[in-house]
């Protein structure tokens, strides 16, 4: 009963009004998320500045196409790993990044990827950038990573030294510039441990002398006798090489590398563009006392650098052609401020952003522009070998990837420097290393 | 009879029971399952192969270095932690100024991450700027090739695990001592026991529960130590810290080959299977009556 003067609603009506109005609410959201897609996407360059880039393409793009882009990002080693893993999981990536040609081989072999090809096809790529497989393309590349000398130009000012064209006079050079007064300098930093450092920066010397590890028809062309006497070669080379390194080169990783130029302890080191940046930040002093070379070779008429390369991939998911979509429009419009977030570093691949006013634009690449110049002419010097242990062979295969991940070429280098051991048996184990890991 | 809290028990029980099976027994029976099948991935679609991946693994001399450099690893570090532990928790346990403070500092190496604590020493075993390094210069030893030699490699990782996990082994030894009656100590100084005496026959055996126990469970965490490893030497250089853990990891995630990283994986558990069966043979939990 209703009391007089009051209004016509008992809580037994306000509780039923509200779990109607609860219930319908219900029934429109599954509209409302219909509408509004959400692309995951796994990024594996984990600096600020690089997840900054997305997440601020990510937004524009949610306010401009209601697409939500959702950015996780892990260490760029456990890419792969947390691709596989969505899988399995089934949650798989939309657009995922992948840093070794052999991951993504692994993934499109099963199914996982939807090739690009139109996409990719719309520009115009650097030299040994794409990777085809089964005439279909699944990557796209966003940055070459080529690893070259770098040297103390203020240095070879002061001693009077060339930039070297020949294991010698980079040899003769490294002691050169090795100093014992003040704080302890060594002519040059490599890597030698059981690492990727090691695969990455330590044999562009053995590229620059012709060495390839497979033939286009898989033979293995570093098991040649010719091949055999120019790594034997190397590895003398190497050993001498190694007396001007400072100890601990087994620990030696990337890091570690970039602090022993920066510090002065250095005077040579491999390394791509992200050491002019780390000059930049933390040794501005050296900023402008670098110079940048190529590996040389035994004889001054080759030289190399060692390839490296990122791209993100499509996979295989219900909102594939979505991820296409957002794809096509970050390349177009987002694309160089994600360049920008590793100006130097990240070298672009595609061939029209060396134009593009609006990359060259960015101060660090304005002040490095010599550098930048050098590394252009990587791409296009017929002299310049680009090569590197996964990237061997016709095409993306299992093989050169098993022979990387097995740390063969760096363990070639342990015996001889480590060990001791004469350079042909370093080799023949090497080789006997390869077959083994190739099967 | 039954007690009113049997449901309790059987609770707890059931519960256990199914923790176990969905953390531990299924992944095992996964991982034994994939060693019997061919794969180049997790995603890939396995092919049975049968006891094809032991036989493969089983014959390559790696599989034996590895086995071989994890006895070295975990017989050399469980050694040291007990020995340091033991005596650690001796020096812990008289009472002197300061005591409750360095007691919790010898526990703090156990509280820090593993990652933490690898790279701090990578950088203090620098080969060039290090701490320990410039130390060794100074106090005459040279440059110290921590990792630079198979033999140093394996003493320096060693020595850092004895570093890491010394204070578990000293806390639990030092709750022992603490059990141990003061009247048997006095019994003993009675009949001229010295202190060594009185170490030997009246706290070694009080410890002897907790020695059983310890010693099992550092023989099982460090034959299965995988981080430090990794994150020290990534078992070189020339694979001379490679034990099978880090093998199997290899195997499965870097070299396309998740059957042989699943056989080495169980092969691994075997062994150790083994080895815990014939401790607690000869060193039963529980005494005999």
């Amino acid at each position: 009963m209703t009391k007089p003067g009051k209004t016509n609603v008992s809580r037994r009506k306000v509780l039923a009004g509200a779990a109607g109005l609860g219930a319908l609410s219900m029934f429109p959201a599954p509209a409302v998320h219909a509408q509004v897609h959400e692309l995951r996407f796994l990024n594996a360059e984990p600096a600020i500045d690089s997840v900054r880039a997305l997440r601020v393409a990510a937004a524009q793009y949610e306010r401009e196409r209601r697409v939500k882009i959702v950015v996780d990002t892990v260490p760029v080693g456990d890419a792969y790993t947390r691709m596989t893993s969505a899988i399995r999981g089934g949650k798989p990536y939309d657009i995922g990044t992948l840093i070794f040609v052999a991951h993504v081989l692994s993934l499109a072999n099963e199914g996982q990827l939807t090739p690009i090809t139109q996409l990719v096809n719309k520009h115009k790529w650097g030299k040994r950038i794409l990777f085809p497989i089964n005439g279909e393309q699944y990557w796209y590349m966003y940055d070459y990573n080529l690893c070259w000398l770098f040297y103390r130009k203020d240095l070879y000012d002061q001693l009077r030294l060339e930039v070297p064209k020949t294991w010698a006079q980079l040899l003769e050079n490294s002691r050169k510039t090795m100093s014992t007064s003040g704080t302890q300098r060594f002519g040059i930093t490599t890597p030698v441990g059981s690492n990727d450092a090691t695969n990455w920066m330590s044999f562009g010397y053995l590229w620059a002398e012709g060495v390839s590890l497979f033939d286009d028809k898989w033979n293995l062309t570093f098991d040649t006798p010719e091949a055999r006497k120019k790594t034997a070669a190397y590895l003398d080379f190497f050993a001498e090489l190694y007396k001007t390194m400072p100890p601990g080169s087994t620990q030696i990783s990337f890091g570690n590398v970039l602090a022993q130029f920066s510090a002065d302890q250095a005077a040579h080191a491999p390394y791509a563009g992200r050491l002019i940046e780390f000059l930049e930040q933390r040794a501005p002093q050296l900023a402008d006392k670098y110079g940048m070379m190529p590996y040389p070779d035994q004889g001054g008429r080759m030289a190399a650098v060692n390839h490296g390369y990122d791209g993100w991939v499509i996979g295989k998911t219900p909102l594939a052609e979505e991820a296409v979509r957002f794809m096509e429009w970050f390349s177009d419009a987002h694309y160089i401020n994600f360049l920008h977030s590793a100006p130097l570093h990240f070298q672009p691949p595609r061939l029209d952003i060396y134009d593009d006013p609006r990359w060259r634009a960015h101060p660090l690449i304005e002040k490095h522009a010599a550098a930048v110049k050098q590394m252009q002419g990587f791409l296009e010097d017929p002299n310049i070998i680009i090569r590197s242990i996964d990237t061997e062979g016709p095409a993306p295969d299992l093989r050169p990837a098993k022979i990387f991940e097995s740390w063969v070429l760096p363990e070639m280098l342990q015996n001889k420097v480590l060990k001791n051991m004469s350079s042909e048996e370093c080799v023949a184990q090497a080789v006997a290393g390869m077959r083994k890991a190739i099967g | 009879m039954r007690s009113r809290y049997d449901w309790v028990i059987w609770g707890f029980l059931l519960a256990g029971l199914a923790i176990t099976t969905v953390f531990v027994l299924v992944p095992v029976l996964h991982a034994i399952g994939l060693s019997l099948h061919s794969a180049q991935s997790f995603i890939a679609k396995p092919v049975w192969v049968g006891f094809d991946n032991y036989a493969r693994i089983l014959s390559e001399p790696t599989f034996w270095r590895a086995a071989l450099n994890g006895l070295i690893y975990a017989g050399g570090s469980i050694v040291l932690q007990v020995v340091l532990g033991i005596a650690f928790a001796l020096v812990l346990n008289n009472a002197f100024p300061g005591q409750k403070l360095v007691r919790g500092l010898a526990v703090l190496p156990y509280l820090l991450p593993t990652v933490v604590v690898a790279l701090t020493f990578q950088w203090m075993m620098d080969g060039s700027f290090g701490l320990l390094t410039a130390l060794a210069r100074e106090m005459g030893f040279g440059i110290v090739p921590w990792f630079e030699r198979p033999g140093t490699a394996m003493a320096t990782t060693i020595a850092l695990s004895v570093w890491l996990w010394t204070p578990f082994v000293t806390v639990c030894f030092l709750a022992g001592l603490q059990s141990v009656p003061q009247a048997l100590y006095d019994a003993a100084k009675v009949d001229g026991a010295g202190a060594f005496s009185r170490f030997l026959h009246v706290t070694l055996p009080q410890l002897r529960p907790v020695l059983t126990v310890v010693v099992l469970l550092r023989a099982i965490w460090m034959f299965n130590k995988f981080d430090i490893i990794w994150l020290m030497t990534k078992g070189g250089p020339l694979g001379a810290t490679e034990h099978l853990p880090v093998l199997a990891y290899k195997r499965a995630f870097s070299l396309f080959d998740v059957g042989g990283g699943a056989a080495v994986a169980t092969l691994s558990f075997l062994m150790l299977c083994t080895v815990v069966a014939i401790y607690f043979r000869l060193f039963p939990l529980e005494e005999k009556k």
